[in-house]
């Protein structure tokens, strides 16, 4: 089983690495879309969907990846991966002080503060002038969006590969156990406050790695457009829909919704959002755990079936 | 004779101007089974939240082998060898019971892998290794208070706070339960328990018993003296505590 799993994804990633190319222009933004989209998902579903802290501002990151990156090929020389993965890097420092601080409050506490404060870097972003106040930046234009591609699949297949290993280890269980329950889960001997805080740092730093290959694709940031609170909401309905705090959640969330959604307003462009929202929210009535725990269920019932039924303690 | 295991000191705790512990000392020592007997709201649950360091103290001290742990962290403590368990069970209810029981074997095993296998040991002293690959949500309340003990006794604690272990348990499984405990002390592992009825089990299984009353020590010694002590049987039973053990 697990064979087959590691070979269906060498196979896709192969195919996520070839076709592109030879796609036309409407395609490769497509796969540049979903593909960002779900690694977004995939660096909210750390911290709210294993640590269960939910978070509505995890896009503060993503503006700041994108920020660092336009300064970067706007002040220096260097080219903008080199501003991406410093954008990651001063993600996933700032998210260090900011963990300790804002994990100390608790559910609508904290998702409300998150908001805050991807709101508090937007003003920020429009009233400094090394970013250019309200205007933004302007990244050289005639850029390559196929190396946006490949550095956003790169990250998405990391962001994959480390959720699987998260859910696979001790880090997992322990943010499992204090997302149940964060008192019992310390009384259990479980370093809450350092665990919360690692799992953010990994939700920061994805994002932040994000950010600038958007700023790159767009040639263009400005304080709405990349610190927009529509890309969490996104990023939150798919990993939700997919399946929270799981492996394969993001993974079919973000390309169920992005696919859905990309049809959907070609076929009805004026019906579209009515249609798109009503399937959600059917989705979310029928599996209101996600898409990918309802075929782990489907799957182990099948397997019970196969097997002779073992007597039952 | 060893130094006590553990020495709460003197400690006070008041809620605004409740004092929920007022002066309360008491020691235990290595493999020693105590009871703490007191009416709903004597401070029983108070006194586990501070020494597992959920609470702290408004004064007093308390000592675990010989070192102060007031003001440690809770994980701290688990780790240097106080585990607990809660009145009301909190199980992680989307967690198999397996898991439930490694998060705790995670302070001595590295690997997930080693604290799962620890973990199942603990599930076959416990009873409880048919449920290992189920949700803890499918446990019957019995069976969670199990998981309490079990989630507790991973953390290979050398004392065991248990909060309540025997409230809403059938007779029958009452005595499940005090023969668990007696079975810490094979393993070397103290206890105490906070109880509020059952006395029948309490009379037999505790080395002492400290009876607490609206946050003071009413007394405390063997069950034979506190049978025979008539401030607990008279004063605080209402009855001569040979009438009430025998209930």
């Amino acid at each position: 089983m697990r064979r087959i799993g590691i070979l269906v994804f060498c196979v896709v990633v192969a195919l996520l690495i070839v076709i592109p190319p030879m796609a036309n222009g409407y395609y490769r933004s497509l796969f540049y879309i979903t593909l960002l989209y779900v690694a977004l998902a995939y660096g909210w579903n750390v911290i709210s969907g294993y640590a269960g802290y939910f978070s509505f501002g995890q896009v503060t990151f993503f503006g700041l990846g994108a920020y660092v990156t336009a300064i970067v090929v706007t002040k220096t020389p260097l080219p903008w991966e080199i501003g991406a993965l410093l954008g990651g890097v001063v993600s996933a420092a700032f998210a260090v002080p900011l963990g300790y601080l804002m994990l100390r409050l608790r559910g609508p506490f904290f998702a409300l503060g998150m908001l805050g404060l991807a709101r508090t870097l937007q003003v920020a972003a429009n009233s400094m002038g090394i970013t250019g106040g309200g205007q933004g930046l302007f990244l050289p234009p005639g850029s390559n969006a196929l190396s946006v591609y490949y550095w956003t699949l790169a990250i998405a297949v990391l962001a994959f590969a480390g959720t699987w290993l998260i859910d696979h280890s001790a880090f997992g269980l322990r943010l499992q156990a204090l997302r149940e329950d964060e008192q019992v889960a310390a009384t259990l001997g479980v370093h809450v406050t350092t665990q919360k805080v690692y799992a953010f740092i990994i939700s920061a730093a994805i994002p932040g790695l994000l950010g600038g290959g958007y700023a790159w694709y767009l040639t263009y940031v400005n304080p709405v457009s990349v610190f927009s609170t529509s890309i969490d909401l996104q990023a939150v309905a798919m990993t939700i829909l997919g399946g929270i705090g799981t492996v394969w959640g993001p993974l079919i969330g973000g390309v169920l919704i992005s696919q859905i959604s990309e049809a959907l307003a070609a076929q009805y462009p004026q019906a579209f959002l009515m249609i798109f929202g009503g399937l959600v929210v059917a989705l979310l009535v029928f599996l209101p755990r996600g898409i990918a725990p309802a075929c782990a269920a489907a799957l182990s019932r099948r397997r019970a079936r196969a097997k002779p039924a073992e007597a039952r303690t | 004779m060893s130094a006590p295991l553990l020495v709460v000191d003197n400690v006070t705790r008041t809620f605004g101007g409740v004092r929920a512990l007022d002066g309360v000392s008491l020691e235990i020592r290595e493999g020693e089974i105590v009871s703490i007997i007191g009416p709903n709201g004597a401070g029983k649950t108070t006194l586990f939240n501070i020494v597992s360091g959920v609470l702290r103290p408004t004064s007093g001290d308390v000592r675990f082998m010989d070192r102060s742990i007031v003001g440690w962290s809770p994980q701290r403590i688990a780790a240097a060898g106080i585990a607990r368990t809660y009145q009301i069970a909190r199980p992680f209810v989307r967690l198999s019971v397996l898991d439930n029981v490694a998060v705790g074997a995670l302070t001595h095993e590295r690997t997930l892998e080693r604290a799962r296998a620890a973990a199942r040991e603990v599930l076959e002293m416990t009873g409880l290794a048919p449920y290992a690959d189920r949700p803890a949500s499918d446990l019957t309340i019995t069976q969670r208070k199990r998981l309490e003990a079990a989630r507790a006794l991973a953390l290979r604690p050398k004392l065991l706070l248990l909060d309540e272990v025997m409230a809403g348990l059938t007779p029958t499984e009452i005595d499940a339960m005090a023969v668990f405990i007696e079975q810490l002390r094979e393993r070397g592992i103290a206890a105490i328990g906070g109880v509020e009825h059952v006395m029948r089990v309490v009379m037999k299984i505790s080395h002492r018993i400290v009876v607490l009353d609206f946050g003071k020590t009413i007394a405390d010694g063997t069950p034979a003296e506190i049978a025979a002590d008539p401030r607990v049987g008279e004063a605080y039973f209402g009855t001569s505590l040979e009438e009430a053990s025998a209930s």
